[in-house]
């Protein structure tokens, strides 16, 4: 287990956990983009099993819902947890989701599968895999932060339906989430900056 | 408003919108119709006409000096003042027909042309354009809708067609059945005028607007499915007589309206079919057949949530 960030307790750091087979470089830039972003530290936890449990034979895809149900069944000494897989995911009533969180609660995760380029016929292309790992993570944090989706479409909590909308979206919050998100941080007793970047 | 001076500035017609006669014939430099071409009924055009004929009496008075305002002619008289080949059609001028050159005098009431073109309109819905993707649900633009995600599209002579949006079409999954009221029975706006059924269950439909039921899609009766496959077409409903569309259509979500509530009626649908544990998901379009993805839920429940119906 390798942590960073020095003297805070782990209750006050974010776990980042691989279900089943990832890439490193994923999960340190994942947890490189939230600690940049937004001050926070991290510890990266060991690879957890793929999860087979959740396979939907008719959808062909993982019900990220029944993972989620088993994460938060499970305790973690860390404030927030957030957990990445490269398998397809699904939800009821949506055909595929990018990621899934509990409004307020521990646990979340997230899917690299349709966020590479290749799913969508392009050239492998790393730079934006990560860019959009980034926005995903930061916007499923921020949903554990009890933080809804917000109408600014330029705003890391805009809801996206497709990748088209991950890929306008920016990397941070607007101003108000920004805010919200402060204040719920500092309600679990962590202080950040109050900076905005760039939006 | 800001983005109407704007447009009105520039003289740029919005996407969706039609020139009035009144500008096309180039009598007054802006405005746009907001009645569908159903002169004979628009509060603008009765005005106009009482303003040119008080023009036209006034100069007869003072026949010398340069007329102090340019309303002197109506738009008919204006358009015939044209060569005879710039005297468009007023089906032309909607977009609806390629090229046609007024072969009268604007005498639409007695055209046959008109009269063909009024009933072929009326049989078959307009084509639509590519819907919008809205928070993973498509959206007709320049189409009305209701709270109860009914839709109203104002058409041809005052006429409005309405039907379900591709919303309602997804949650209410393949119907076995859809009622429709009779030809001459009054709806009125935000009450019952139509029912649908499935596996035994009935819900009922809201009305987007007040009037009069002129004519309702008898393909949907052997074919309710084309509801689904068509939601803003094929699949409309039917075509009613107005009587208070100007604020009926107040009381409607358009354009970016539409947009908002969508995007609120999704999260609104995905925290109730996942009120086990407070999820919000990142992605997706909706599944074909919501209800049917949810068997554990009951679908009269949910669809009266979402249709707004009793
Ligand atoms: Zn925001
Ligand atoms: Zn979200």
């Amino acid at each position: 287990m390798k942590s960073k960030g020095g003297s805070s307790t782990l209750s006050k750091s974010i776990t980042i956990c691989s279900l089943g087979p990832l890439d490193d470089m994923i999960t340190e830039h994942v947890a490189g983009h939230i600690s940049n972003r937004c001050g926070l530290q991290y510890k990266i936890s060991s690879r957890m099993d793929s999860p087979k449990y959740a396979f939907d034979e008719k959808r062909g895809q993982y019900n990220s819902k029944l993972i989620l149900k088993r994460l938060t069944e499970l305790s973690h000494n860390s404030l927030k947890f957030l957990a990445i897989t490269q398998v397809d995911l699904f939800v009821p009533i949506l055909k595929y989701v990018f990621g899934l969180a509990q409004v307020g609660g521990q646990c979340s995760i997230i899917s690299t599968y349709r966020l590479r380029a290749q799913f969508y016929g392009h050239e492998p292309n790393q730079d934006l895999l990560m860019d959009r790992m980034g926005k995903t993570a930061l916007h499923e944090l921020g949903h554990s932060l009890g933080l809804t989706h917000c109408r600014d479409r330029r705003c890391v909590m805009y809801s996206s339906t497709n990748i088209a909308d991950t890929d306008f979206k920016r990397s941070d919050f607007c101003p108000t989430c920004f805010e919200l998100f402060r204040w719920q941080l500092e309600n679990c007793g962590i202080r950040i900056k109050p900076r905005m970047p760039q939006f | 408003m800001a983005r109407a001076l704007r447009a009105e500035s520039m003289k740029i017609v919005p996407p969706g919108k039609k020139k009035c006669v009144w500008m096309e014939a180039g009598v007054v430099s802006y405005k746009l119709c907001d009645n569908n071409y159903d002169c004979p009924t628009c509060v603008y055009d009765h005005a106009m006409q009482t303003k040119v004929a008080r023009q036209k009496e006034s100069m007869e008075m003072k026949p010398v000096g340069a007329p102090p305002e340019k309303f002197t002619a109506t738009w008919v008289e204006k358009m015939m003042m044209l060569p005879a080949s710039g005297r468009k059609c007023r089906y032309m001028i909607t977009g609806e027909i390629g090229r046609k050159i007024c072969p009268s005098a604007y005498e639409c009431g007695t055209c046959s042309f008109d009269r063909m073109m009024q009933q072929r309109l009326q049989a078959e819905p307009l084509p639509v354009e590519t819907p919008t993707q809205v928070a993973g649900f498509e959206l007709a633009d320049g189409f009305y809708y209701h709270e109860g995600h009914t839709w109203a599209r104002p058409e041809y002579g005052g006429r409005v067609r309405v039907g379900l949006d591709d919303f309602a079409q997804r949650l209410l999954g393949k119907l076995s059945q859809i009622e429709m009221p009779n030809i001459g029975h009054e709806l009125k706006q935000g009450e019952a005028g139509f029912s649908v059924k499935r596996n035994g269950e009935t819900a009922r439909v809201l009305s987007p607007i007040d009037g009069i039921v002129s004519r309702v899609n008898e393909k949907l009766l052997d074919h309710p499915e084309l509801m689904n496959s068509s939601p803003y077409q094929d699949g409309w409903f039917a075509i009613i007589e107005p009587t208070k569309l100007r604020k009926n259509l107040k009381d409607l979500y358009y354009g970016e309206e539409a947009h908002t509530f969508t995007s609120d009626e999704r999260e609104r649908l995905f925290s109730m079919a996942n009120d086990d544990l407070n999820i919000a998901a990142d992605g997706g379009v909706s599944v074909e057949d919501i209800s049917g993805e949810l068997e554990e839920k009951e679908w009269g429940k949910l669809v009266k949530a979402f249709l707004r119906s009793k």
